[in-house]
């Protein structure tokens, strides 16, 4: 029977492929509109305008306080009423945009507020903009206490798109639940949906570990 | 791909028909006792996931920092395995995967199993750093004032790694009541499923999922509270 | 840059990826003037719809709606849903047809407009062979596990005439309710017999028997479903079963995919 079941595995292997390369693409354009957001929205964060700050740190502590797939179902099944309809995919990106970006946003604001006064006072008497400033004083500095925990979010983030399998996105999950119940050898599918996140996220593991002891040492 | 806006039409609509504003909340007062219901098995769920979680984590960071090593690389690979790879496929394989093996575990149980592995991994790694975090020269301090080994414990490394530890372990616990949502999915019944049940049987999904999304976030600004109650009360502490 | 232009960059990334283009779902002009026929189907419940080897779209009703959109001239796109994300996905406009083995029930019909029904199955009661469940009553006792769909008439009908029983709702598809009967979470289950025959053989031979009672009165239909808005696209499906009933494409349909097993050669 297992001999059976492991030879339709080998057969149904360039399904799971396809799911592998689907979580891919969701995990890379999401990581780097998170990205993109999430430090625009840390930039507001540890600003001084107070309302900016209660602002996004209400949409925030939103995030951070309903389990994402909650906040999959409102995207998918309530912006409709109220007036955004999306496909499976499209929403699911939104999704872990908006969901990501919180995160990071907080990784961003924490390495922000981590520089001293100092350097902000030394910037501003250069006679550089606000922007400048940040682009070119704070923001690389902060980087170094952004970077580890900005790498291990990522690591969550492409592990979090296992949750969107729940709309119906054709990703790596979704191939196994789909195989499962065709092929009822639960341990032998997910094994393999298994082995092939960890051979993504496992690299980025080490990435974040190696950069965590780099920047302790500097 | 197909998408669709329509603000610039007439305005939104609900799915049952009835306008964006009428928001019903009569209807949410009438599945109020099922919302309950579902909050209670989640309270549950995850006060007993935790707990066990606890354990699990102490356990595999014991046997993570001894120098035995076939108590050493079995749990780094625990540890590896779970941190890489998503909960929900934990929760589909041991669901999918324990029949198999010929056992009969009621979903329930099914779902603490996997977020008691889950979190059990996580915490492990807590433990761990907190442990670590402790500097040797306090440890060779406490030696060389004469304290045997479990007063060490007691009075230098715990409750400095108390203090390390216990914020990242009550922010754990917040990310395991979100994750007991998935247990919905193997139909557990909880706070999640209510609000499915309701859109399947009233199709209103934002009466039923906004009300869901209020409770959790109640747990998690009490569970906030707590956690930055207790960072206060050990900073307090490590200050004497 | 100025915070102001910061933002706008960010949002209009974000709408980018979500809007690719404007359009209305539901009626049969705007079907064809898109060039495109949007089904919603619940895959996994094979031989109705299900994803094959090749991780194809596949089934009866998947034939069918092809047939519909060659008749239209337009291509057609199969959307994935649970059983219970069916009729939200119908309203919310993300499909235009909702191809299920749904049954047509005046609760359902109060949101949704159902088209004449294209087959009849029989609500039946299922358990593992071995068990010693024989009729009716011997299922509905209160330390019996019942396992149904949620969302669906089985759901229904075995709160109705079951009432001693404990109802377990699984959400996804037929086929987790008998995953869930394999596996020793409920001892018996409540779905359209049909769908239950028609997964039979994927799972281990003599594994599962139905009961000889069957619930309800008499067959009951299954049919696709249109918005309330779409009377157009609602006659002309009715159009499209009549037309293929006649010219025997209907019995090609079902002698493949419902009386035979030689599909399972070919998916």
């Amino acid at each position: 029977m297992m001999g059976f079941y492991f030879s339709r595995l080998v057969e149904i292997y360039p399904f799971f492929l396809k799911g592998l390369w689907m979580t891919s693409k969701i995990a890379f354009i999401s990581l780097v509109t998170c990205t993109l957001i999430g430090f625009i929205l840390g930039i507001f964060r540890s600003g001084k305008n107070i309302i900016l700050k209660r602002i996004v740190g209400v949409y925030v502590a939103f995030v951070r306080g309903t389990p994402f797939v909650v906040q999959i179902f409102i995207v998918f099944f309530i912006l409709p009423e109220w007036g955004l309809q999306l496909d499976a995919f499209p929403a699911a990106l939104l999704a872990m945009a908006i969901m990501g970006s919180a995160f990071i946003c907080e990784i961003v604001a924490g390495g922000i507020d981590s520089i001293s006064k100092g350097q902000w006072e030394a910037a501003a008497s250069s006679g550089l903009t606000l922007a400048q400033q940040l682009r070119l004083v704070i923001v690389p500095q902060a980087m170094r206490v952004i970077l580890p925990p900005l790498v291990g979010q990522y690591v969550l983030l492409i592990k979090d798109t296992s949750v969107v399998s729940v709309i119906g996105v054709m990703e790596l999950t979704r191939v196994g639940w789909v195989t499962v119940v065709r092929i009822p050898e639960g341990l032998m599918v997910f094994s393999l949906v298994g082995v092939l996140y960890f051979s993504i996220s496992y690299p980025l593991i080490l990435l974040s570990n190696y950069l965590e002891r780099k920047m302790a040492l500097e | 791909m197909h998408s669709q806006l329509s603000f610039g039409g007439a305005p939104p609509k609900k799915m049952d028909g009835s306008m964006l504003v009428d928001f019903n909340f009569r209807i949410i007062f009438e599945y109020l006792p099922l919302f309950l219901t579902g909050l209670k098995s989640t309270f549950f769920i995850s006060l007993i996931s935790i707990a066990l979680a606890l354990v699990t984590g102490i356990i595999a960071c014991a046997c993570r920092i001894s120098g035995i090593k076939i108590l050493k690389y079995p749990a780094i690979a625990f540890i590896e395995i779970i941190r890489s790879t998503p909960l929900l496929v934990q929760i589909y394989f041991l669901y999918f995967g324990l029949p198999t093996l010929g056992l009969r575990v009621p979903e329930i149980q099914t779902g603490i199993i996997a977020l008691m592995l889950n979190s059990g991994a996580y915490i492990a790694e807590i433990i761990r750093a907190g442990i670590t975090s402790v500097d040797q020269g306090q440890l060779e301090a406490g030696t060389a004032s004469g304290l045997n080994y479990i007063q060490r414990m007691r009075f230098i490394i715990l409750p400095q790694a108390l203090g390390v530890t216990v914020p990242p372990l009550l922010g754990q616990s917040i990310v395991l009541v979100k994750d007991s949502a998935l247990l919905s999915l193997i139909s557990v019944m909880e706070l999640t499923r209510c609000g499915q049940t309701m859109t399947s049987e009233r199709f209103m999904p934002s009466e039923a999922f906004f009300t869901v999304a209020f409770f959790y976030m109640c747990i998690y600004f009490c569970l906030k509270a707590l956690a930055d109650w207790s960072q206060r009360r050990l900073i307090f502490r490590e200050a004497y | 840059m100025s915070h102001k232009k910061l933002v706008s960059i960010g949002l209009a990334i974000v709408l980018m990826l979500c809007l690719t283009g404007i359009s209305f779902a539901g009626t049969l002009s705007e079907i064809v003037k898109r060039g495109e026929l949007r089904v919603a189907v619940q895959s996994g419940a094979a031989p109705y719809a299900f994803i094959d080897k090749n991780g194809v779209h596949t089934g009866s009703m998947i034939d069918f709606a092809q047939g519909m959109a060659d008749a239209m001239g337009v291509k057609l796109t199969v959307l994935d849903f649970d059983w219970d994300g069916l009729i939200p996905a119908l309203l919310s406009g993300k499909a235009d047809i909702l191809a299920a083995d749904m049954t047509p029930t005046l609760k359902r019909a109060l949101k949704i407009s159902f088209t004449d029904p294209w087959i009849y199955v029989q609500p039946c009661i299922f358990t593992k062979t071995g068990a010693s469940y024989q009729t009716l009553e011997d299922v509905n006792k209160p330390e019996v596990t019942v396992g149904v769909l949620l969302g669906s008439t089985g759901e229904t009908i075995a709160k109705q005439y079951l009432p001693n029983a404990q109802i377990k709702s699984y959400k996804g598809g037929g086929r987790m309710v008998v995953q869930a009967l394999i596996a020793g979470h409920v001892d018996a289950g409540v779905n359209d017999d049909l769908a239950v025959l028609t997964v039979l053989p994927d799972f281990p031979p003599n594994s599962i028997r139905l009961l000889d009672k069957r619930l309800g009165q008499g067959k009951d239909p299954l049919s696709f479903a249109v918005k309330h808005e779409s009377v157009n696209l609602w006659q002309w499906i009715n159009l499209y079963f009549e037309t293929i009933r006649a010219n025997g494409t209907y019995d090609k349909n079902i002698a493949y995919w419902m009386e035979g097993i030689e599909w399972k050669k070919d998916h």
